[in-house]
């Protein structure tokens, strides 16, 4: 049995942060993740906005959180070497009714204390935005929102928690939990161990997680969004989010202008279906809104759609519950259950406070060894000519372009594989390989190549995500 | 910083035959950078027959046409540049290049790129459902079969009956894959009549015109698809392992971007600058602009 003081379970972004936070003291943390890699769960597909903190009530502890967490966001970002843009955002209207909306978002933003925030007249924000669809009649304007990649933020967490010291232990799913005198006893399908505290963050099964030992007085429903990307070279890209919800209560739309330079596009919530699978009605609709929110746009620009999961919560009589739910059944032991929006913006915050509470249980002091910065994948897009230069002189791999679209070298590919990419959408997730318009047909295989020969498998054991995603056979084995 | 009168960027079919034209039109100059360290670009991977009608009067293999034009070339001065990616082209007639020897400015006095053209994906559609592994652009899957010696599958779907599609079809079929069907959604097949007839007629692969695919099924691996009669809006699921996409193809102009679009000592050429039928013409086409360049030294 291998023992441990806290163990968190599930590596998405939440639960990268927890360990990270945990790693401030000195607690000895095992990090469990089921799958083959980190953030392939909720934190996969995700609207990647850091939010304002304007959409919630005063004096709740998302308002202050997400207030908080954005003031502090560029300081992460820099800590942890993650690319975040902070663009602003612009929630439009069109009608009386969304008029009264905006006005109550002020009103509730001023008291949250979001900075920069004031309703903007139909001129400024044509100025701002102009190529938004004629007739608005106000937009909120919001100069501290901002956008960042979900899943590189959440790899960055977890790098950054085990150079102080955390322990990731992938394929590893907790399949039993029970009580001792010593804290708790978890049983996995690879072993056993014992642990004083736990942090559960599995996501959408976070509920099932807590259940394993505990009542859960909160469910989990998951609803599903559909989302549309657009080619960066698209007609009317906007600086700006875009945040719009109609006045006759249909779905919104969100576009964000993302790190990357793409267009991503998504809509408000429908009920989750298949896994991960995007519905006809929800691409038509992302569609439909975002040609009559930007006339010009056009829709031969799409790249890719994709549809993301949100862990609902909801209360056993069957209520949705808006507020973060972070359950503490006993003492050493912390669940946050059905975290969605603004989860991603709050992520460290949330991790913080759960660091900071479970650090008080246990009287743990703090680690003075602990260190917050992170040094990203070095990449060339966007170097000057002598800076590029000078790194494909230091290391010849640097000069070879495996990603043409995104313009991303071997030596980037080298390195997300040697810091734990197993998968080509591993790779993906670290450098953005295969995100740009061809989609991954021209370097896709150049990955799969790579990932055989740097983790000596054969190529048709080289998988596209998860375990089954099978790209190319080897012999005549059935698919 | 090394310069030139002529450099092209690409050397497929038509930047092969954009520097052979240039130089027998007396241009003595001439670099033609490639990605790759052969010459011949996409030729190599297209192992089916039907290409250089026009110079050898037979119908060659793409990686023979590519032999055949790459010879031409050796015996002429043209300067061969492999393993070279032109990330850009600068308003002061430089060319930064990348390679694993370094980067490095490329100074010009006039440029063809004929960079080719990247095929519409799926992603494009967008067609509703999972993303899982097994869908691939026909290109894709040519290279994979014919380069990489790779199996991408065994029940395969293809859609699209563009000439890659139908030839795909094909080369599915004699890889000993069966073809379930190619689905077409106009109401006759889309490419050449002489591909129609040797690859699907003389294969019987079953052509389904007027149909399109709504949703991708599968979750880790594609399992099937729903597909759609467009004319009765009827659909039915398809079951397949492997799903081929032939969707077009976009010529590919990232390099010609604002600040030099439109200059006159910037030319397209080939399939960079509008798609051709066959490689031919795109050889023709390269042909032509090369000449074209070549007198812009000698007007």
């Amino acid at each position: 049995m291998q023992r441990f003081d806290a163990a968190v379970i599930g590596a998405g972004v939440l639960g990268c942060f927890a360990a990270r936070e945990l790693s401030r003291y000195k607690i000895d943390t095992v990090l469990f993740e089921a799958r083959e890699d980190v953030c392939t769960g909720v934190t996969r597909a995700n609207t990647a906005v850091v939010y304002p903190g304007y959409d919630h009530k005063p004096g709740t502890l998302k308002a202050e959180m997400t207030v908080r967490a954005n003031a502090s966001f560029n300081r992460l970002c820099e800590e942890l070497d993650v690319p975040f843009s902070r663009c602003g955002s612009l929630m439009l209207s069109y009608g009386q009714k969304a008029d009264e909306v905006l006005r109550k978002k002020l009103r509730q933003g001023l008291v949250n204390g979001v900075p920069g925030l004031r309703l903007l007249s139909p001129e400024e924000t044509y100025a701002m935005e102009p190529g938004l669809a004629p007739g608005l009649s106000t937009a909120l304007y919001s100069p501290s929102a901002g956008t960042v990649n979900p899943w590189q933020l959440g790899i960055a967490a977890c790098e950054n928690a085990v150079q102080n010291g955390v322990q990731l232990r992938l394929n590893t799913r907790v399949i039993a939990m029970h009580a001792d005198a010593g804290g708790f006893v978890l049983e996995t399908d690879r072993g056993t161990f014992a642990v004083k505290a736990v942090l559960n963050c599995a996501g959408l099964a976070s509920d099932v997680v807590q259940e394993l030992l505990f009542p859960s007085a909160v469910h989990i429903v998951p609803t599903a969004g559909d989302y549309l990307v657009l080619d960066r070279a698209c007609a009317q890209m906007p600086a700006r989010i875009i945040e719009y919800e109609p006045e006759d209560g249909t779905k919104g739309l969100t576009a964000v202008p993302t790190v990357e330079g793409s267009l991503l596009l998504g809509t408000t919530e429908r009920i989750n279906t298949v896994c991960y699978a995007t519905e006809e009605s929800g691409i038509s609709e992302v569609k439909a809104m975002a040609v009559r929110l930007f006339p010009g746009l056009d829709c031969n620009d799409v790249i890719r759609s994709f549809a993301a999961v949100r862990p609902n919560p909801m209360s056993r009589n069957g209520k949705d519950i808006n507020s973060f739910c972070i359950e503490h059944p006993a003492k050493l032991f912390w669940s946050l259950i059905g975290i969605k929006t603004p989860g991603l913006t709050c992520a460290r915050e949330l991790g913080f406070y759960l660091a900071g509470r479970l650090a008080e249980e246990m009287a743990a002091e703090a680690n003075s060894q602990f260190d917050p910065v992170r040094h990203g994948i070095r990449s060339v897009r966007g170097l000057s000519f002598v800076e590029r230069e000078s790194l494909v002189r230091q290391n010849s791999d640097y000069g070879e372009i495996i990603c043409f679209c995104e313009d991303i070298t071997r030596a980037e590919v080298l390195e997300a594989i040697r810091r734990g990419a197993v998968t080509v959408d591993g790779v993906k997730r670290r450098i953005g390989t295969g995100m740009g318009r061809c989609q991954g047909a021209r370097c896709g295989q150049k990955i799969a190549a790579m990932l055989s020969e740097q983790l000596g498998i054969s190529e048709s054991a080289v998988m596209k995500d998860g375990p089954g995603s099978v790209i190319v056979r080897a012999g005549h084995e059935k698919l | 910083m090394r310069s030139c009168k002529l450099l092209i960027v690409g050397a497929g079919a038509a930047g092969m035959s954009a520097a052979l034209s240039a130089w027998e039109a007396g241009c003595r100059d001439i670099i033609l950078a490639d990605r790759a360290s052969r010459p011949g670009g996409i030729l190599h991977q297209c192992i089916h027959e039907g290409f250089g009608r026009r110079e050898s009067g037979s119908e060659l293999t793409g990686p023979e046409y590519a032999a055949m034009l790459a010879g031409k070339l050796e015996r002429s001065g043209v300067t061969f540049l492999p393993d070279t990616d032109v990330l850009s082209v600068e308003a002061d007639k430089t060319a930064v290049c990348s390679g694993k020897s370094g980067l490095e400015r490329i100074c010009f006095e006039q440029i063809i790129l004929a960079s080719g053209c990247r095929e519409r994906t799926i992603g494009s559609l967008p067609v509703a459902g999972t993303r899982p592994a097994g869908i691939f652009t026909a290109g894709q899957a040519q290279e994979l079969i014919n380069l990489r010696h790779l199996d991408p599958g065994n029940e395969v779907l293809i859609l699209g009956s563009g000439d890659l599609g139908m030839i795909m079809a094909r080369r599915f079929t004699l890889e000993g894959r069966h073809v379930i069907a190619v689905l077409e959604q106009e109401a006759q097949y889309g490419g050449m009549a002489r591909n129609f007839h040797r690859c699907i007629e003389a294969f019987s692969i079953p052509l389904r015109c007027r149909m399109t695919i709504k949703q991708i099924h599968g979750e880790n691996r594609i399992c099937g698809v729903t597909a759609e009669h467009i004319d009765s809006g009827e659909r039915e699921f398809i079951a397949c392992d492997t799903l081929v996409t032939a969707l077009g193809l976009i010529p590919e102009r990232e390099l010609c971007c604002k600040g030099v679009e439109g200059e006159k000592w910037l030319y397209l050429a080939g399939n960079c600058r509008k798609v051709h039928d066959i490689v031919d013409s795109a050889a023709a086409d390269g042909e032509r602009i090369g000449k074209m360049a070549a007198s812009g030294f000698y007007m």
